[in-house]
């Protein structure tokens, strides 16, 4: 058997010429000409790879033969646990989504991690390497040793990373090894791990993986004031829609206007839903033009979904018509630069730059002393109230709905759960965490079914005007306005479809256990607070969660 | 793990060349590798910078007593790994003859590294006798160097006939290649001729005689390693090609 490799840390500074100086005058060695490199760590803007546990790098061959078997361009998939790559991957060009890279395994395990995002550079590291070749008396190699000097490839202070040195054995040679090993040990010291080259080179370039997610995450005090609590997840949302600017600008992938169309939606959501923390005057100008933000941020979001889904839209017509949709991608996509554009001019408007501006200095500023009733409240007592009203208001609504009711009413279910939905992701963090996700997770399920019901009758209809829009271009002959014909069809098929199932989806969320666990997590125990409240403090705050609790009633 | 031994019954006909050079490329092309010097002279060992010594002998890898797995040697080339020469592997008929099974030591021997290594190449000693027919049962294809004679021709046919014979139960796919071809001697140009006509399993590449693949006694290397430019090194990754083509 052969020993594992060693890996030994340089002296503070780390400067591998005195090392392999001293190498030299230590031992018979050969030095094999030097190679440099170029790493480049890759990630989706969401750290994705992060996420499960992965990372890739990206190998640009700089001088000499590392990396690999004279490819100027490789991907590796790293594996952070172990520091070690599994998949590798030759490239002709840069990576960027995954169903542009050459088929292999690293796509097919990239291509589920990864989804529509895009492979986004998030450090830049600059590797010399040098390899010496231990040698015997016959001149034969019987250990070798890898220096390695990284550097963070910045122009302003390319900071240097840890040097490298790690000493491999030759199968057979376990003497020597050995010898080798106990006088390198007078140059440097052996250390058991030599630390990820990726989290460090992340780490000196300021990237903190994981500090974007699109997912709300707010650890919230219950007895925080309403008006503060609501302001810390308004605050949030905002950092989020500015977050997503810059990627949205320059189209980096479709991800990044969705979530910022969904931080605005979820801002409008909160202005609406928490009530009587603010005074209605401040803030309905703000409301006014974030719904301005989501219209103008809209016809892109559409086209994106439209060409995100083509393939799918295409695969659900015969074999035969297939070819006919071409002309409808070819327009889609003819218009979308064109959107795209507006939009870029929305987004640098001083409309919307006002808009952010003075909505953050709304936020940051001083908490308002004639506040509405709501605001001192603590913000438990207000996520009780308001999520119990519309879990009432959703459930009301549901049962009214048969089999002939009209389609609004089932739209006007669909805005009072993404209502209830995003309520209680506002507040998750102040109820007992499997009960709040079992209860999230029964409220997607309606919601996709909601969903799907009026995004197809939506999308039919948009079709419908395209395709006279189309045979006013003269863009679309019989053959496309036919293929488009048979994609109407199946969408308002899958919209009949979703209509006839949606009695057996809300039952499944009117059950009685939902019900109980509804009334038990926002009516029961805001009525304990209260109680608890009454006995133990006096004042305002007590007298303002009795009168919410009744008005809960 | 895939198996080619390099085989001649006739010495002299540039089969250590071959089997050096060839190990050399394959590690070279990402895969590992392993070559067994079994020729008691030790050549391919020499040529590695390896000593051609195992302790304990060919007796004691055959008896178990040591595992073949210690007796092997890393070379200077990454993937690529040496089993060295012994000068007891002269008696190798009579130690193979002294276990059961004779004929299938060498298939047994090998098991387990099938896991370690992605091909091996076997420098086999030029005969035939009880090692030749333990290389024929272990290997998936015999790489057999023919200089351009009519008694190497013969000694093919020989070959091909002893395979077909009861005696060897599972044959190797046979892969003969002109080697050491004088291209200035005519003899050499029409006896080609007449046996690609005869023997359509012949591999297209032809390895020229050529000093420089002398020199890899002085150079202790693979030709490609220290010559790559140079037409001969071309040959042998022609040939490397079609070997890798045809144990794929």
């Amino acid at each position: 058997m052969s020993p594992e490799p060693m890996d030994f840390q340089l002296p503070q500074g780390g400067d591998i010429e005195a090392v392999l100086e001293r190498i030299r005058a230590t031992l018979s060695c050969e030095v094999e000409p030097e190679a440099t490199w170029r790493r480049r760590y890759l990630d989706s803007f969401d750290w994705l790879l992060y996420g499960v546990g992965a990372a890739l790098e990206e190998q640009v061959a700089g001088t000499g033969q590392e990396p690999g078997q004279g490819q100027s361009r490789r991907l590796l998939w790293i594996d952070l646990a172990v520091d070690s790559a599994d998949e590798a991957q030759v490239l002709d060009a840069e990576p960027g989504f995954a169903d542009d890279l050459p088929p292999g395994a690293l796509r097919e395990r990239l291509a589920p991690v990864l989804g529509v995002r895009r492979l986004l550079p998030m450090a830049e590291v600059n590797t010399r390497a040098i390899r010496v070749r231990v040698l015997n008396d016959d001149a034969k190699t019987v250990a070798r040793i890898h220096l390695e000097d990284n550097r963070l490839s910045d122009p302003v202070s390319p900071a240097r990373l840890s040097a490298r040195l790690r000493l491999l054995p030759v199968r057979g040679y376990l003497d020597e090894f050995a010898a080798t090993a106990r006088l390198l040990q007078e140059i440097a010291r052996p250390v058991a791990e030599p630390g990820v080259l990726v989290l460090e080179a992340l780490a000196a370039a300021g990237r903190r993986p994981g500090d974007y997610s699109s997912k709300l995450d707010y650890r919230l005090d219950p007895a925080q004031r309403a008006d503060a609590a609501t302001r810390f997840i308004l605050l949030g949302l905002l950092d989020t829609i500015e977050t997503n600017i810059d990627g949205t600008r320059r189209n980096l992938d479709s991800e990044f206007l969705h979530d910022l169309r969904v931080a605005v939606r979820r801002t409008r959501s909160a202005l609406g839903q928490i009530k009587g923390v603010f005074h209605d005057a401040a803030v309905a100008h703000f409301k006014a033009e974030f719904a301005w933000v989501q219209q103008v941020t809209g016809p892109v979001r559409d086209l994106d979904v439209y060409l995100l889904d083509f393939p799918n839209l295409r695969a659900c017509l015969p074999e035969g018509l297939r070819a006919d949709l071409d002309a409808l991608r070819d327009w889609l996509s003819a218009h979308y630069d064109d959107e795209q554009q507006r939009l870029v001019q929305a987004l640098a408007s001083p409309r919307f730059t006002t808009l952010l501006h003075d909505w953050r200095v709304f936020l940051e500023g001083p908490l308002q002393q004639a506040a509405p009733d709501g605001a001192a409240l603590p913000i438990k007592a207000l996520a009780d109230q308001r999520i119990w009203r519309m879990f009432k208001r959703v459930r009301g609504e549901g049962r009214a709905i048969d089999a002939q009711s009209p389609a609004e009413e089932l739209h006007e279910l669909r805005k009072s759960c993404k209502k209830l939905r995003y309520l209680m992701e506002f507040f998750q963090s102040l109820y007992p965490d499997k009960s709040m996700r079992r209860l999230i997770k029964q409220t997607k399920v309606l919601l996709d079914n909601l969903g799907r019901f009026q995004d197809l009758a939506v999308q039919a209809e948009h079709l419908r005007e395209t395709a006279e829009r189309m045979r006013a271009d003269n863009a679309a002959d019989v053959g496309t306005l036919l293929a488009m014909g048979g994609l109407v069809s199946h969408m308002l098929e899958g919209q009949q479809r979703a209509r006839r199932e949606f009695a057996d989806t809300f039952a499944q969320f009117d059950t009685k256990d939902n019900c109980k666990l509804f009334r038990r997590l926002f009516l029961d125990s805001s009525g304990e607070q209260a109680r608890h409240q009454n006995r133990h403090s006096a004042g305002a705050e007590s007298d303002a969660a009795d009168a919410v609790h009744g008005a809960g009633q | 793990m895939k198996i080619v031994g390099v085989y001649s019954i006739k010495g002299g006909v540039g089969k250590t060349a071959t089997a050096v050079n060839l190990a050399y490329l394959s590690a070279v092309a990402g895969r590992r590798t392993l070559i067994w010097d079994l020729d008691p002279q030790g050549a391919a060992s020499y040529y590695f910078r390896v000593k051609p010594r195992v302790k304990g002998g060919g007796r004691a890898l055959l008896s178990g007593r040591r595992e073949l797995d210690d007796a092997i040697k890393g070379t200077d080339f990454e993937r690529l790994d040496l089993l060295p020469a012994d000068f007891s592997y002269r008696n190798l008929d009579l130690m193979l003859d002294a276990g059961k099974k004779p004929e299938r030591q060498l298939e047994r021997l090998l098991r387990p590294l099938r896991q370690d290594y992605d091909l091996l190449f076997l420098d086999c000693p030029p005969s035939i006798s009880l090692a030749s027919e333990n290389i024929f049962r272990a290997a998936d294809a015999l790489l057999v160097p023919l200089v351009p004679s009519t008694l190497s021709a013969r000694t093919l046919t020989q070959l091909t006939a002893f395979l077909d014979s009861d005696r060897v139960r599972r044959a190797p796919r046979v892969l003969p290649f002109f080697s050491m071809v004088d291209e200035e001697r005519p003899l050499h140009g029409d006896t080609m001729a007449r046996l690609a006509e005869r023997h359509p399993e012949l591999l297209r590449t032809v390895v020229p005689l050529a000093p420089e693949v002398e020199r890899m006694g002085l150079h202790r290397m693979p030709l490609p390693a220290y010559a790559p430019a140079h037409r001969a090194a071309d040959a042998y990754r022609d040939l490397w090609s079609e070997l890798e083509a045809a144990v794929a």
